[in-house]
C-alpha cells in the first residue's frame, strides 16, 4: 500500500487554513463592513445601505471583458428577488418558496441546501434574503416565520411564528441582525393587517419587542385613524431597515394605510404610514417619525431604502438620513431628530403643490382616486420602489433605479374580510403613454440630476456601486448593465434571459474579484477572465 | 309577524341595492374601459347582451373575471376576492337580464362577407385559417368587440391598436426606412415583421433612429353606408370556432 496518509493530511491541513467553515461574524464586524469590501454582510452589503464597494479589480478600463463565470441554477419557479451574503469566500442566499443554499463562492458549488416546512398550508412566495449573525444565519417566510439555521450545515435551530399569515401576514425581506437581536418587518398592507417592527433575540427567538406601526386609540397618534380603521389600517414593514451604530439607532421605512385606494373610512393623517420611523434597537421604542405622504391614497409607501449619508449640510457635517421615496421626491432629513431638510422630485409628479415649512406636503386639487378614474404621477408602483439605489462617496452621488410611469387610480369602497385584499380597487396604466425605466445619479445634497440612463421598459432591478468608477444596474428585459459612475456611459451588458428584479452584488475571493446578480432560476456570477 | 316578515324582506332588498350599487362602483372602475360605462361593449364585448359563448350564469362570470379569458384581451381579475367578487358578478348578470338579447345589428351580413374579400382584407387579417398574420386575427372578433367598435376600427383604425399590434419604424444608418409591427423592442433591440411577413432584427446601435409609428398600419376605409353596415355586421358574426384562434396557437402563431 503506498503511503498516502501524509499527503492526505498535508491536503487537510491545507484546507483548514483555506476552509470557509466555521464562519462567524460577529455584531461589531457587521458595524464596520465597509471595512471588508471582500463580503456582503447585510442585505445591503453594511448597514448604511449605500451598497458601494472598496473594489476596483473590475473597473472602467476592462469591464468590457467581464464574463460569467458560474451560474447556479435554483429548483423553483417563481421571481428570484434575493440577494445573497459572502463570508469569507462562503455564499449564503434564499431562493423563492422557502430555499436557503450555501455554495462556494469561487464556484458556485453547493455546500448545503435548506427547504422551509410550513406546520400547514404552502409557504410559497418570493424572498429577499439572509441576515447573519455570528455562524448563525435568519430567514423570514413568507408564512410569517422567522427561522435560525446553522451556517455550517444549513440545520434548523430555531423556528418563530411572527405574525399569522391567515390574517394576511407575510416575511420577504431580509432581517437585520443588531447586536444581539434579529429585527424582521412584515409585509400585508394589501391584506388589512396592522404593521409591526419585531425584535428577537438571536440566541433563543424569544421576542424582545414588537413596535406597531399605527397607533391604538388613546396613544400618541392613535387619534389619526378614524374609528377602529387602525385595527387593519396596513402600514406594512416589507423592507429591510438601516442602522446608525454611533446613534444606535436603527431607521425603518412603514407601508401605505389601507385600504390603499380608498381612504374614506379611515380619514386623518394614519400615523405612522408612508413614515421613517428611528427605533431604539434595546428597547423597541420610537425616537422620531417623519411622514413622507400623510393620509396617503396612492400607494406611496416608503419602505424604500432609508440610506443614511454623513455630508456637509450647509457648510456643516450632518447625520443624514436620504430616501428616494416611491412618490417622486428625493427627501434629505436630518437623522438625529427627524429635521426635514429639503426635497426635491426626481422623476414626473403631479400631485404636490409645494412642502410647508416643517416639510408636510401640500397636495394639489383632484389628485385622489376616484371611481372614474384620476390620471396621475408617478404611478401606484413608483417612482421608486424596492430596487435598492446606491452610493459613490468618492463622488458624491446618489444612484437611483425608478419607473417613470403614471396611472389612471380608481377607487371605490371595499369591504373588510380578515385575511383577504383590502385594496379599495386599483389603478390601471394610462394607454398611449410610454412607460420606461431610469437610472439617475443625483447630488444627494441638492438632489439635482447629473445624469440618467434609460432603460427601455420600467423594470424592478437595483444598483450597486464600486470604487472601479462603476454602477451595475438590471433591467425589466434581463439586461445587466455596468454604467460609467461618472457620466452615466454604457461600458458593458449582458443580456442574462429573464427579468431583473433584485440588485447586485460584488465581493472578492483569493485576489478576484466577483459580481453576483439573480436572474429567472439562475445566480449568475461573473468575472474578468 | 306579517309586518316583521315586511321588514325583514325590505331589508333584504335594500341589502341587495346596495350590494348592485357596489358592484356597479367595482363595474366602473375596472371593466368600463373595455366595457363601456353601461356594459355597452367597446373594446370589449357587449354584456347587455343576453348571449355570451362564456356563459352568464353566476360561475361562468366568476369565472371570466377572476380567471380571464384565455387567448382574448380579457385579463384576469384575480384581486377580486369576495364579497365584492359576488357584488361585481351580480351587477354584471343584471346587465344582461335586462336586455331581450340585445341590439340587433343592422346590415347584410353575406353582403359583407363579399365586401371582405373585394376589399382584400385577408391580405394582412386571417379568420380561421385563411389570410395573413400580419394584422389582428378576426375568426372571434364578433364575440370580442361591439359593433361599435368595429365601425371605429374601419373607419378610424388609429384610434385603438393593441400594443401587439403597434408599428415600428427603424431607420438604418443609410436612410433607409423599415416598418412593420413590433414583435419585442427592449432597451438595445427591436424586431419586428415587416409587410412582407418577413422578421427583421436589428441592435439599436447599429441603426439611426427606433420610431413608433404614428398611426395605424392599416388605413381607414371610408365605405359607403350601407357598405360599412354589411361589412360590420359580417365582422359582428364572426363568432370564432375550432377554426379560430386554437389553430392560430397549434400553428404557433401568435
Amino acid at each position: 500500500m503506498k503511503p498516502v496518509f501524509p499527503a492526505l493530511l498535508l491536503a487537510a491541513s491545507a484546507l483548514a487554513q483555506n476552509s470557509p467553515y466555521p464562519v462567524d461574524v460577529p455584531a461589531a464586524r457587521i458595524v464596520k463592513a465597509l471595512d471588508e469590501p471582500q463580503n456582503w454582510l447585510t442585505y445591503f452589503g453594511d448597514y448604511k445601505g449605500v451598497r458601494h464597494r472598496a473594489l476596483n479589480q473590475v473597473n472602467t478600463a476592462n469591464v468590457k471583458n467581464l464574463r460569467v463565470d458560474w451560474i447556479f441554477q435554483i429548483p423553483t419557479t417563481g421571481r428570484f428577488e434575493t440577494v445573497p451574503l459572502v463570508v469569507d469566500g462562503v455564499m449564503f442566499f434564499t431562493a423563492q418558496n422557502g430555499h436557503a443554499f450555501s455554495v462556494d463562492a469561487r464556484s458556485g458549488r453547493q455546500l448545503w441546501h435548506y427547504q422551509y416546512k410550513p406546520a400547514e398550508g404552502t409557504a410559497d412566495g418570493l424572498n429577499r434574503g439572509l441576515a447573519i449573525l455570528n455562524d448563525r444565519l435568519y430567514m423570514g417566510t413568507v408564512d410569517g416565520h422567522l427561522v435560525c439555521l446553522d451556517s455550517t450545515n444549513g440545520q434548523l435551530l430555531w423556528n418563530t411564528e411572527v405574525a399569522s399569515a391567515k390574517a394576511g401576514y407575510s416575511i420577504t425581506l431580509a432581517p437585520l441582525a443588531v447586536k444581539d437581536k434579529i429585527i424582521v418587518g412584515v409585509g400585508g398592507g394589501e391584506f388589512g393587517i396592522r404593521g409591526f417592527i419585531d425584535a428577537y433575540d438571536a440566541k433563543s427567538g424569544q421576542r424582545a419587542w414588537r413596535l406597531y406601526t399605527i397607533p391604538e386609540k388613546g396613544e400618541p397618534g392613535g387619534d389619526t385613524w378614524q374609528a377602529d380603521s387602525w385595527k387593519r389600517g396596513g402600514a406594512p414593514t416589507w423592507m429591510t431597515g438601516t442602522y446608525d451604530p454611533e446613534l444606535d439607532t436603527v431607521y425603518w421605512g412603514v407601508g401605505n394605510p389601507g385600504p390603499d385606494l380608498y381612504g374614506q373610512d379611515r380619514l386623518g393623517d394614519n400615523l405612522y404610514s408612508c413614515s421613517v420611523v428611528a427605533i431604539d434597537p434595546g428597547t423597541g421604542k420610537m425616537k422620531w417619525h417623519y411622514q413622507f405622504s400623510p393620509h396617503d391614497t396612492h400607494d406611496w409607501d416608503a419602505n424604500e431604502t432609508p440610506m443614511l449619508l454623513d455630508l456637509p449640510w450647509k457648510g456643516q457635517i450632518r447625520k443624514l438620513l436620504v430616501q428616494a421615496n416611491r412618490n417622486a421626491f428625493f427627501y434629505v432629513l436630518d437623522r438625529t431628530n427627524g429635521e426635514f431638510l429639503m426635497a426635491k422630485s426626481y422623476a414626473r409628479q403631479s400631485w404636490l403643490k409645494e412642502f410647508d415649512a416643517k416639510g408636510r406636503p401640500v397636495p394639489l386639487p383632484n389628485t385622489e382616486p376616484s371611481e372614474q378614474g384620476t390620471r396621475l404621477c408617478p404611478g401606484l408602483a413608483g417612482g421608486a420602489n424596492w430596487m435598492a439605489p446606491s452610493y459613490n462617496p468618492d463622488l458624491q452621488l446618489f444612484y437611483v433605479p425608478y419607473r417613470e410611469q403614471c396611472d389612471i387610480y380608481f377607487s371605490t369602497p371595499p369591504k373588510f374580510v380578515e385575511g383577504k385584499a383590502y385594496w379599495g380597487t386599483a389603478t390601471r396604466g394610462v394607454s398611449d403613454e410610454k412607460e420606461w425605466g431610469v437610472v439617475k445619479a443625483l447630488d444627494p445634497l441638492t438632489g439635482e440630476g447629473k445624469w440618467e440612463f434609460k432603460f427601455y421598459h420600467a423594470g424592478w432591478g437595483g444598483t450597486m456601486s464600486t470604487t472601479g468608477g462603476l454602477v451595475f444596474a438590471g433591467d425589466a428585459d434581463g439586461y445587466l448593465v455596468a454604467l460609467d459612475a461618472k457620466s452615466g456611459e454604457l461600458l458593458w451588458k449582458l443580456q442574462t434571459g429573464s427579468e431583473i428584479a433584485t440588485a447586485p452584488i460584488t465581493y472578492m475571493v483569493n485576489g478576484k474579484q466577483y459580481v453576483t446578480i439573480a436572474s429567472g432560476a439562475a445566480l449568475i456570477t461573473l468575472s474578468l477572465p | 309577524m306579517r309586518l316583521l316578515l315586511l321588514l325583514m324582506a325590505a331589508g333584504a332588498l335594500s341589502a341587495q341595492s346596495r350590494d348592485l350599487a357596489a358592484g356597479r362602483a367595482a363595474f366602473v372602475s375596472n371593466c368600463a374601459f373595455c366595457h363601456g360605462t353601461t356594459g355597452e361593449g367597446g373594446r370589449g364585448p357587449n354584456l347587455t347582451t343576453a348571449q355570451s359563448v362564456h356563459g352568464r350564469d353566476e360561475a361562468s362570470l366568476r369565472r371570466v373575471i377572476t380567471r380571464g379569458v384565455p387567448g382574448s384581451q380579457m385579463p384576469g381579475f384575480g384581486n377580486f376576492e369576495e364579497p365584492s367578487l359576488t357584488d361585481l358578478v351580480l351587477y354584471v348578470k343584471s346587465l344582461s337580464s335586462r336586455s331581450a338579447g340585445g341590439q340587433a345589428i343592422p346590415g347584410d351580413r353575406a353582403h359583407g362577407a363579399v365586401l371582405y374579400q373585394s376589399n382584400k382584407c385577408a391580405m394582412c387579417h386571417r379568420i380561421g385559417s385563411e389570410g395573413s398574420v400580419f394584422g389582428p386575427d378576426l375568426s372571434r372578433v364578433g364575440a370580442g368587440r361591439s359593433a361599435a367598435y368595429l365601425r371605429e376600427s374601419l373607419t378610424k383604425p388609429a384610434a385603438d391598436i393593441m400594443p401587439e399590434y403597434q408599428g415600428v419604424i427603424v431607420t438604418l444608418r443609410d436612410g433607409t426606412r423599415v416598418s412593420g409591427i413590433r414583435i419585442n423592442e427592449d432597451t438595445f433591440s427591436v424586431q419586428l415583421r415587416d409587410l412582407t411577413q418577413k422578421f427583421r432584427l436589428f441592435q439599436k446601435d447599429e441603426v439611426q433612429m427606433v420610431q413608433d409609428a404614428p398611426r395605424s398600419l392599416m388605413p381607414p376605409y371610408n365605405l359607403p353606408p350601407k357598405d360599412l353596415d354589411d361589412l360590420v355586421a359580417y365582422l359582428a358574426s364572426l363568432q370564432g370556432g375550432p377554426a379560430g384562434n386554437q389553430t392560430r396557437q397549434a400553428e404557433g402563431i401568435r
